[in-house]
């Protein structure tokens, strides 16, 4: 054999059907932490983690998107295949693959394994989910499958810690090497008589196998028909979203005031302790005014994705997806877009590319146009402190109003979304509907393992924007709010006459007729970075405005009292609709492997934020 | 005088780190292996690159977050004409 063929790491490839735990035991077998969801979709690009073999050699595992065949239908099942054929470029096929299949409903993912048994690749069977398969009385005679196959089959409970030993030890390879092929696996569409003969080669396995299909669950049976009610489904989601939006308001109070308190003392202690200078104007406001500034919301961002994680650990997302597709495919969205847009909330890259999932190129194409719409995490921040500052805290009935206003905004991005979704359905002259074919998975309580891990997740991710990107941008903005220095019969503070004064004076001709001031406008440049930099970005400002006082940790309270109302919900208008991310465009020209699409997807949501904001704040004005 | 060489170099420190933050994944690979000359005359920044920097450039990359605009190694998703 080939010397360099033996000196790579060893790949071997995770398939199996959407939702049946792939990315769960990719997670066991490499010490990753993949995103684990309760619904199909999640996956939708392979990714790679490491495992160190027995005798020392590296084991590369690939985790790939979840599909029913290897006939593909959308983008992310066609990375499946071709990373299964060693049709990518760079990367040969695998020389193991493990099929793992869903003990629950073993038939579908069955039929899959003999579709990829037939590629002449070393296999193995990982019957995943035999917990739940033991309890739902299905039965399974492994023994006799494995002997059907002709493959090992390792039953595996993969959100369990040591539910794949068995597996790990099958992939040694001690117990597989000498079978493999250097060649790269045949494959052709298979025929209708192909598929036929498949069939028939299912229904006799699964007879010898003794399989019986899990009794139905009468609790599920009982959920599914109030969830799923057209009426009684939407009145709960509607409410669910109600109360997440008014948790994240009245949960996050005390923590948010502790990191505030803290922030404010650990400044006026950096001041005190510091001589006057330089050094200690970067370090009061620019890294404590500004990256301290977004810190405070760390509570809230956790409250969401508590909610969002729950949610879709339970299995109740896609029972919403469902309740939802009569509704888009009104606005001539295809069904499958739900997923992409509920990612979205999260952030809008990932639902951008989840939107690989949707067949039809047009469909697919307004699902990434209206994406950016959907409410993101890093709008929190510039949500909560606008709210905070010129909301009243007060209650209407149970209602907390500043989570009123915040659910108010959610629900404007999702209108705005369905208006932009049928719009462009409208002029594209495309009138097909592809139904939304989903399988429900199970209900289930969250898993306060994976609850915890995805919280960590977000909080690192949140703290290494803060420490990264946002601190960085915060010291250049310092620089440029601070330099060159005041002339000596200077009336106003130094920033006026700093670099940054200076742009924000000429941005504000363009922003007036909105009602941003230069301040604002300032922030608005760093915050295409990203959105929450610009809350960061006005920490700095204001503080470099206030000559020399730490306002960090008080902005809200400088904005309540410079602000008007007008100008702070055109503001508000401005980050339901504004593109304020560089990283969205530049996954929009990927996805789209055009310029075009980032370009218009730019110019229209700029014209429809300048628009929004234009219409809020002469209303406003007028009425306030 | 102090003062001053430690604010330009923070500066300049957190221009470049904003630069390269904001680079695509792909972008920030290229600029890695074009600076591999230069990277092997010192042993220290070679491991760290290795151990560190390229994995993580890598996920960025493979994941499509953190600002990325690329996957390493997969073909591109061309839209149908």
């Amino acid at each position: 054999m080939d010397a360099a063929v033996n000196l790579r790491p060893l790949r071997i490839a995770l398939i199996g059907v959407p939702n049946c735990g792939k990315t769960a035991l990719f997670n066991r077998l490499t010490g990753s932490r993949q995103k684990v969801a309760n619904y199909p979709g999640v996956t939708v690009e392979r990714r790679e983690g490491e495992r160190a073999a027995a005798d020392g050699r590296t084991q590369q595992v690939l985790d790939l998107p979840g599909t029913y065949s290897l006939k593909p239908t959308t983008l992310d099942e066609a990375i499946t295949r071709d990373v299964l054929l060693g049709r990518v470029a760079g990367a040969p096929a695998p020389e193991l693959v493990v099929c793992v299949v869903d003990a629950v409903h073993l038939p579908i993912g069955l039929r899959l394994a003999l579709e990829v048994k037939s590629l002449g690749l070393p296999m193995v069977l990982a019957l995943n989910r035999m917990d739940v398969a033991k309890r739902r009385n299905v039965k399974i005679d492994v023994a006799r499958l494995s002997a059907e196959l002709g493959v090992p089959v390792l039953p595996t409970i993969a959100v369990r810690r040591g539910g794949a030993d068995a597996l790990i030890e099958a992939l040694e390879p001690v117990h597989w090497l000498q079978h493999r092929s250097i060649a790269a696996p045949a494959w052709s569409e298979p025929s209708a008589d192909d598929a036929e003969q498949r069939q028939r080669d299912l229904r006799g396995v699964l007879e010898a196998v003794g399989y019986r299909a899990p009794a139905e669950n009468q609790w599920f049976e009982r959920l599914d028909a109030v969830l799923l009610n057209p009426f009684s489904g939407l009145l709960i989601l509607i409410a669910v979203l109600f109360v997440m939006f008014q948790a994240v308001f009245s949960w996050a109070v005390a923590p948010m005031d502790l990191i505030k308190e803290g922030m404010a003392v650990f400044g006026a202690w950096t001041a005190a302790h510091l001589p006057e200078g330089q050094v200690a104007s970067l370090l009061v406001n620019g890294v404590i005014g500004g990256a301290g500034a977004v810190l405070v919301f760390l509570p809230q961002i956790v409250i969401l994705f508590l909610f969002i994680l729950a949610l879709e650990d339970s299995g109740y997302l896609p029972r919403a997806a469902y309740l939802l597709d009569r509704l888009m495919g009104g606005v001539g969205l295809s069904g499958r877009a739900f997923i992409p847009l509920l990612s979205s909330f999260a952030c809008a890259i990932p639902g951008i590319m989840a939107a690989r999932t949707i067949p039809s190129w047009r469909d697919r194409l307004t699902t990434i146009m209206i994406a950016p719409l959907m409410t993101c995490s890093a709008r929190l921040p510039v949500y909560t402190l606008l709210i905070g500052a010129l909301i009243p805290a007060k209650s209407i009935g149970v209602f907390n109003l500043q989570g009123v206003v915040m659910f108010v905004l959610y629900v404007a991005g999702i209108v705005a979304a369905v208006a932009v979704a049928y719009v462009l359905k409208h002029f594209s002259g495309a009138r097909s509907y592809s139904p939304l074919m989903l399988e429900l998975p199970d209900y289930q309580w969250p898993h306060l393992g994976n609850l915890l891990l995805g919280l960590w997740e977000r909080v690192k991710i949140f703290l290494s924007r803060v420490g990264g990107i946002i601190l960085a941008l915060m010291i250049v903005l310092w620089f440029l709010s601070s330099y060159p220095a005041p002339p000596p019969d200077a009336t106003g503070p130094a920033i006026q006459y700093s670099f940054a004064g200076s742009l924000g004076q000429l941005l504000e001709y363009v922003f007036a007729p909105i009602g941003f001031n230069w301040q604002i406008s300032i922030a608005l440049v760093p915050g295409l970075a990203a959105r929450e930099v610009a809350v960061s970005a006005l920490g700095t400002v204001y503080s470099m405005s206030a000559a020399g006082n730490d306002v960090s940790g008080q902005l809200s309270p400088v904005i309540a009292s410079t602000w008007s109302l007008a100008t702070a919900c055109s503001l508000l208008a401005w980050y339901v609709f504004a593109p304020q991310c560089l990283s969205t465009l530049a996954v929009v020209k990927r996805e789209t492997n055009s310029w075009r699409y980032p370009i218009i997807m730019a110019a229209y949501l700029f014209a429809l934020a300048y628009v929004a904001s234009f219409i809020t704040y002469r209303a406003v004005a007028a009425w306030a | 005088m102090i003062q001053q060489a430690i604010v330009a170099a923070a500066v300049i420190a957190a221009f470049a780190a904003s630069v390269w933050k904001l680079m695509p994944a792909k972008r920030r690979l290229r600029t890695l292996l074009a600076l591999d000359g230069w990277a092997a005359k010192h042993p220290a920044l070679t491991r760290w690159r290795e151990r560190s920097l390229k994995p993580r450039i890598t996920r960025a990359a493979g994941t499509g977050c953190a600002g990325c605009a690329a996957t390493v190694g997969t073909r591109p998703h061309h839209p149908p004409r």
